[in-house]
C-alpha cells in the first residue's frame, strides 16, 4: 500500500472513530424503527381507529368498564364529581375496623402468633387493579429472594460459586408451561416436596390448593428473584471498595459505612431489578392461569383473548394503557436514577470472605441464616428445575428412557417438514451469538447518550426501553401483521421481514433493554471528571468512550450481554411467528411443538434446553469473567 | 409472483376454454354443488396441507404415515405439511382480510367454530370452496352425526373427540350429572380449563350451554365457582400439571384417556372416565379445501383418500381420537377399543347456534369468572 493510501486508510479510521457514535446510534434508530416502532404502531393504531375514523371511544369504554377499572371506573366515568367520589372514599374508610388475634398459621404445629388483621370492606379492583396487585406482591417477593442471594455471591468465596452464578440464569429460559409443570411436580400434593416431608412423617399439604395466589407470586419470584440477584451482584462487583475504607479510616462504623457509601451504590441496581420484575409481572401471561386459574386473570389474558376473536381494537386499547403505565413507572424510576451522579472512579470490590473457614464460624447466627436462605432457594429455585427433570425420566411403571429416545429417533429419522432437536439448539446459539453482537453495542450507546443529559436524556431512555413495556402478545401480532405479512409499498411492492434475521434482529431488540438498564446505573454512577480529562487530553468522544468509561463499566455490560443471551433463548412468542413455516425454529419453539396428550417429549426437550443454557453460561461467564474488573 | 400470475392466466384460460365446450354459463352461480368434476383430473404436483402441530410434531404422529400412503397412491403428487401458525385460523382470515393469497390447498384439524370465526369475519361462506360431495365417494361413510353442520358444505369430518371428566375412582365417585358437580361430595373437587384458550375448556362450556341454555349456564357456572372449580389455562397444564400430581380427584378431559394412562404403565384407578348426563361432548376434526387452492384435484383425492379404512385407523390410533366413519369401514385394534370410551349419547352445539354467539357467550363466561 502506498503511503497515500494509507494515509486516506487513517482518514477513514478517523472519521469512522469520530463518528462511531454516531453512526451506531443512527444503526439503532433504524432497527428500532424497523422491528419496533413499525409493529407495534401497526396494531396500536387499531385502538384510535372506528372505521378509518380517529375515535378515542375505545379508551372511554375500557376506562368507564368496572370489570377493567373497578372503582376507578365510577372515577373515569364522571372525574368532575369530586363530592360524590370523597362521600364513597369516606364510607369505606369508616367501614375499616382493626382486630389483634393470635393465629395459627403453620398446619398441625403448635404455634401462636400475634395477627393485626385489618378489615377492610371489600374494594372492587378490576382487572387492572388486580394486575397490579399480584405485580406488587411478586416484586417484593423477588426483591426479598433475590437480595440474599446477590449478598451471598458478592460477599463470599465457596467452592462452585461461579457455576452457581451462572446458573442463576436458567429460570429465565424456562418456558412457561415448563415452569408450571415443574412447579405442580414439586409443590402438588404428589409432588417432591411432599415426598420429602412424608419420609418424616409430615404432610401431605395442599400447598398449591391452600393459596393459588401465593404460588403464582412464587412462581413470579422464581423468574425475578434471579434477575434481581443478578442485577444487584454486578453492582455490588462494582463497588469502589476504598470509598468504603476511606469511610471507615474517617471513624464511620462497618454498618454505617455499608448504609452511606455502599448502599447507594447498590439502590440503583436494586431498584431496577424490583422495576422490571414490576412490568414483567404486570404483562405477566401464561404462568398466572397456568397455577392460579382463570380467578386469577391479568390484563394481558384479555388482550391475548381478544387478539384471539380478531378484535384488535380492545386488544390495542388494553395494551396502550399497559405501555403508559410501564412506561410511566420507567420514566419515574429513571429520574431518580440519573439523580444519582456518583465520584465512582473503578471498581475495587471488597474482598470475599471464605463462606466456611472453620467449624465455629460455620455456626455463626449468620451462616446459619445463609444456610437457612440456601434451603429456601434449593426448595424454590432447584425444585421445580429438579422435579421437572426428574419427570421427563419417569412414567407410571418407573424409570424410562422413552422420552430422550423420542429425540433420538426424532433426529435420526424425523421429516423434513418436522421439528428436529439439534437444529432447534444450534438455531438457539446461533441467534443468541447474533443478538448478543446486535443488543450489546445498541444497549450501550443509548446508555452512552442518555447517561448525565438531563430530562430530555431520560425521555429518551424511558421510550428505549419501549421493548419491555409493550405486551409480548401485541409485539407478536404486530410483527406478524406488519412485517410477516408485509406492508404494501407504491408499485405493486410489499415491505416483507421473515427468517433467520428479523428472528436475529428482534431479539436483539427485545434483549438491548437489559443491556442499557445493567450499564446505564454504572455509567452514571462514573466520576465524570475521568472523561473529562481524557477529552482534554484529546481524546475523541469515542476513544474516551472506549478506553475510558468502558472498561470501568465491563462489569455491566458482561451481565447485559449474559441477560441478552438469555433472552435471545428464551424468547418465545416472537419467534413462533417469525420461524412459523421455516427452519429458523428454536429450543423454546421445539418444547411447544412437542407438546401433545403425552408430556414426555417436551420436558425431554425442556431439559436439554436447561442443559445446552447452563453450559453456555458457564462459558459465557467464564470468557466474560476475563474482561470484568 | 411472476410464476403465480403465468399459471393463473393460464388457469382462466383453461377454463374459459371449457366454459365455451360446456356452454353452460348460469351453472356458476349455483355454489352449493360445488367445484363440478372436470373430464380429466390433474393429479401431479405438489399438495399444501396445514396441519396443528401434534398431527406432525407430536409422538408417533398420524401426518408422517398419511403423507406417506397417499403419495404413494398418487406418485405424481407430493403432500407437503405445513404447519399451523400460531394464531390458528385466524392467521388465514387476517391473510384474507389482508388481500392475502393464501398458499395452502388444504386445511386439516378445522373445527365448527373456526368455520364460525371465518363467517363472522369475512363474508358468508368464505375463505374455503363448497364442497362436491359426488367428487368425495367415501362422504357418505361419514356417521350421522358428525355433520358439521356448514350451510355451505365447506367441511367434512374426518375424526372426533368426546370431552368428558376423567377421575379418580379412590376419591371421588362418579358424578352421574352436571348438577351433581355442584354438591359438597365434589367441593374443590374439578379442574377444568379456560374457554377462552383451551379447546377441551370451551367444549365443556358449550356442553353447559347444551345442558342448561343460554339463559341458565352462567347460574349453573355461579354454582359450580362456588363449589370451588378452578379453570386452568391449558390442557397440559391441568392434566400433567395439577391433575397428574394429585391436586385435584377429577378433571375435564377426552374420553380416550386411558389409551396414554395404560401406555404410560399408569394405574387406572386415576383414569376413570365419567359421562355427565350419560353424555361427551363431541368435537368433531373437519378438513376442507382453500377458496384459493392450486391443486383443487389433488386436494378432493386427499379428503377421500383421509376416509378410507386404512388412514381412519391409523389416524383414529396415532391420533388416538375416534373415526369419521361407521364402524363397517374401519378396523381398530382391540386396545384402542377397549380403552377409548365412546359416551352413550354424543351432543354439540351446532354452527347455527354458535354463530354470532360463540364470542360473547365466552367472554360473558370469562368475565363472571375473573371479576374480583
Amino acid at each position: 500500500m502506498s503511503a497515500t493510501g494509507r494515509v486516506a486508510a487513517g482518514r477513514v479510521r478517523a472519521w469512522l472513530e469520530r463518528h462511531a457514535i454516531g453512526l451506531t446510534a443512527l444503526v439503532t434508530a433504524g432497527i428500532l424503527v424497523v422491528m419496533l416502532y413499525l409493529p407495534v404502531g401497526v396494531v396500536f393504531v387499531e385502538a384510535v381507529l372506528e372505521d378509518g375514523t380517529p375515535t378515542l371511544g375505545h379508551f372511554a369504554d375500557v376506562l368507564t368498564d368496572p370489570f377493567y377499572f373497578g372503582i376507578l371506573a365510577d372515577v373515569f366515568a364522571e372525574p368532575l364529581a369530586i363530592g360524590t367520589h370523597l362521600g364513597s372514599l369516606a364510607g369505606w374508610l369508616a367501614a375499616i375496623s382493626i382486630s389483634l388475634t393470635l393465629e395459627y398459621p403453620l398446619p398441625g404445629v403448635d404455634l401462636p402468633v400475634p395477627w393485626l388483621a385489618v378489615d377492610t370492606p371489600g374494594v372492587r379492583k378490576g382487572l387492572f387493579g388486580f394486575t397490579a396487585y399480584q405485580a406488587a406482591l411478586s416484586t417484593v417477593a423477588s426483591v426479598v429472594l433475590g437480595l440474599p442471594a446477590a449478598y451471598v455471591l458478592a460477599n463470599y468465596e465457596f467452592y462452585g460459586r461461579r457455576t452457581l452464578r451462572s446458573l442463576t440464569i436458567l429460570p429465565f429460559v424456562m418456558p412457561g408451561i415448563l415452569v408450571a409443570v415443574g412447579f405442580y411436580a414439586m409443590f402438588g400434593r404428589a409432588g417432591t416436596l411432599n415426598g420429602l416431608l412424608g419420609t418424616v412423617g409430615l404432610g401431605p399439604y395442599a400447598f398449591i390448593e391452600t393459596s393459588p395466589l401465593a404460588i403464582v407470586i412464587l412462581a413470579h419470584a422464581f423468574y425475578n428473584a434471579p434477575l434481581v440477584a443478578r442485577l444487584t451482584v454486578a453492582a455490588w462487583e462494582s463497588v469502589d471498595a476504598r470509598t468504603v475504607e476511606t469511610a471507615r479510616s474517617l471513624g464511620a462504623s462497618e454498618r454505617r459505612a455499608f448504609r452511606d457509601v455502599v448502599v447507594p451504590q447498590l439502590a440503583p441496581a436494586v431498584l431496577t431489578g424490583a422495576l422490571l420484575t414490576f412490568i414483567f409481572t404486570f404483562m405477566t401471561f401464561p404462568i398466572v392461569l397456568a397455577l392460579g386459574g382463570l380467578q386469577l386473570a391479568t390484563v394481558e389474558v384479555w388482550i391475548y383473548d381478544r387478539i384471539q376473536r380478531l378484535d384488535y381494537a380492545e386488544a390495542a386499547t388494553l395494551a396502550i394503557l399497559e405501555t403508559i403505565l410501564s412506561l410511566g413507572l420507567t420514566y419515574a424510576y429513571l429520574r431518580y436514577e440519573s439523580a444519582q451522579t456518583g465520584f465512582a472512579r473503578a471498581p475495587s470490590p471488597p474482598p470475599k470472605e471464605r463462606l466456611v473457614p472453620d467449624l465455629r464460624t460455620a455456626l455463626s447466627p449468620r451462616r446459619l441464616a445463609i444456610f437457612g436462605y440456601g434451603l429456601v432457594a434449593l426448595v424454590l429455585f432447584v425444585g421445580p428445575m429438579a422435579s421437572l427433570v426428574v419427570g421427563g425420566f419417569t412414567d407410571g411403571s418407573g424409570l424410562t428412557l422413552r422420552n430422550y429416545s423420542f429425540l433420538l429417533e426424532r433426529q435420526l429419522e424425523g421429516a423434513s417438514f418436522q421439528t428436529l432437536p439439534l437444529p432447534a439448539i444450534r438455531n438457539s446459539l446461533l441467534f443468541g451469538v447474533a443478538t448478543l453482537l446486535i443488543a450489546v453495542p445498541m444497549g450501550v450507546v443509548i446508555s452512552v447518550l442518555t447517561a448525565r443529559t438531563g430530562r430530555s436524556g431520560t425521555i429518551v431512555d424511558t421510550l428505549a426501553m419501549l421493548p419491555l413495556a409493550v405486551s409480548g402478545i401485541v409485539f407478536g401480532i404486530g410483527l406478524l401483521q406488519g412485517l410477516v405479512f408485509g406492508i404494501p409499498l407504491p408499485g405493486g411492492w410489499r415491505f416483507q421481514v421473515t427468517g433467520a434475521v428479523a428472528i436475529v434482529v428482534a431479539h436483539a431488540v427485545a434483549a438491548y433493554p437489559f443491556v442499557t438498564r445493567n450499564v446505564s446505573p454504572l455509567l452514571t454512577n462514573l466520576d465524570p471528571a475521568m472523561t473529562e480529562s481524557a477529552r482534554a487530553l484529546g481524546a475523541s468522544r469515542f476513544r474516551a468512550l472506549f478506553d475510558v468509561e468502558l472498561p470501568l463499566v465491563a462489569n455491566g455490560i458482561v451481565a447485559g450481554a449474559a441477560f441478552a443471551f438469555a433472552i435471545s433463548i428464551g424468547e418465545f412468542s416472537s419467534t413462533v411467528i417469525l420461524a412459523s413455516g421455516g427452519e429458523s425454529y428454536t429450543m423454546p419453539v421445539a418444547v411447544e411443538r412437542y407438546l401433545g396428550r403425552r408430556s414426555g417429549p417436551a420436558i425431554a426437550m425442556g431439559t436439554l434446553l436447561l442443559a445446552v443454557t447452563a453450559a453456555s453460561f458457564v462459558v459465557i461467564d467464564r470468557v466474560g469473567g476475563r474482561y470484568e474488573l | 409472483m411472476r410464476r403465480r400470475t403465468f399459471v393463473g392466466a393460464i388457469g382462466s384460460g383453461a377454463a374459459l376454454g371449457l366454459a365455451g365446450c360446456l356452454t353452460q354459463d348460469g351453472d356458476e352461480s349455483d355454489d352449493s354443488n360445488g367445484d363440478p368434476e372436470p373430464e380429466e383430473l390433474d393429479l401431479e404436483g405438489t399438495l399444501e396441507v396445514v396441519t396443528y402441530e401434534s398431527m406432525i410434531d407430536g409422538d408417533n404422529p398420524a401426518g408422517p404415515w398419511l403423507k406417506e400412503a397417499f403419495e404413494e397412491e398418487y406418485p405424481d403428487a407430493e403432500l407437503e405439511w405445513v404447519q399451523l401458525p400460531d394464531q390458528g385460523i385466524g392467521h388465514y382470515i387476517n391473510q384474507a382480510q389482508g388481500g392475502q393469497e393464501i398458499d395452502a390447498d388444504v386445511y386439516f384439524g378445522l373445527n365448527i367454530d373456526d368455520l364460525v370465526s371465518v363467517d363472522d369475519n369475512l363474508e358468508e361462506g368464505g375463505l374455503f370452496r363448497g364442497l362436491n360431495a359426488d367428487r368425495i365417494e367415501r362422504s357418505s361413510r361419514i356417521r350421522d352425526g358428525l355433520d358439521m353442520g356448514d350451510p355451505h358444505d365447506r367441511v367434512l369430518a374426518y375424526d372426533t373427540g368426546y370431552i368428558s371428566l376423567v377421575f379418580d375412582e379412590t376419591e371421588v365417585d362418579e358424578p352421574e350429572t352436571f348438577e351433581d358437580l355442584t354438591e359438597a361430595a365434589y367441593e374443590d373437587a374439578l379442574i377444568a380449563q379456560n374457554a377462552q384458550t383451551s379447546d377441551p375448556g370451551q367444549a365443556f362450556l358449550l356442553w353447559t350451554i347444551d345442558a342448561f341454555g343460554e339463559d341458565g349456564y352462567l347460574d349453573y357456572w355461579r354454582d359450580l365457582r362456588e363449589n370451588g372449580v378452578r379453570a386452568i389455562e391449558d390442557w397440559s397444564e391441568s392434566y400433567y400439571g395439577a391433575y397428574m400430581n394429585e391436586e385435584r380427584p377429577m378433571v375435564v378431559s377426552y374420553s380416550t384417556d386411558q389409551v396414554f394412562a395404560s401406555a404410560e404403565g399408569n394405574d387406572l384407578s386415576r383414569h376413570q372416565i365419567g359421562f355427565l348426563n350419560d353424555q361427551g361432548y363431541a368435537n368433531p376434526e373437519g378438513m376442507a379445501i382453500f377458496e384459493d387452492a392450486d391443486s383443487v384435484d389433488l386436494a378432493y383425492e386427499f379428503l377421500d383418500f383421509v376416509l378410507s379404512n386404512d388412514a381412519q385407523a391409523e389416524i383414529a390410533e396415532r391420533n388416538v381420537q375416534f373415526p369419521a366413519v361407521e364402524d363397517e369401514y374401519v378396523d381398530l385394534d382391540d386396545e384402542f377399543d377397549q380403552y377409548a370410551h365412546v359416551p352413550p349419547e354424543a351432543v354439540t352445539v351446532g354452527y347455527d347456534d354458535l354463530r354470532g354467539n360463540l364470542d360473547e357467550w365466552v367472554d360473558d363466561w370469562a368475565r363472571e369468572f375473573a371479576s374480583q
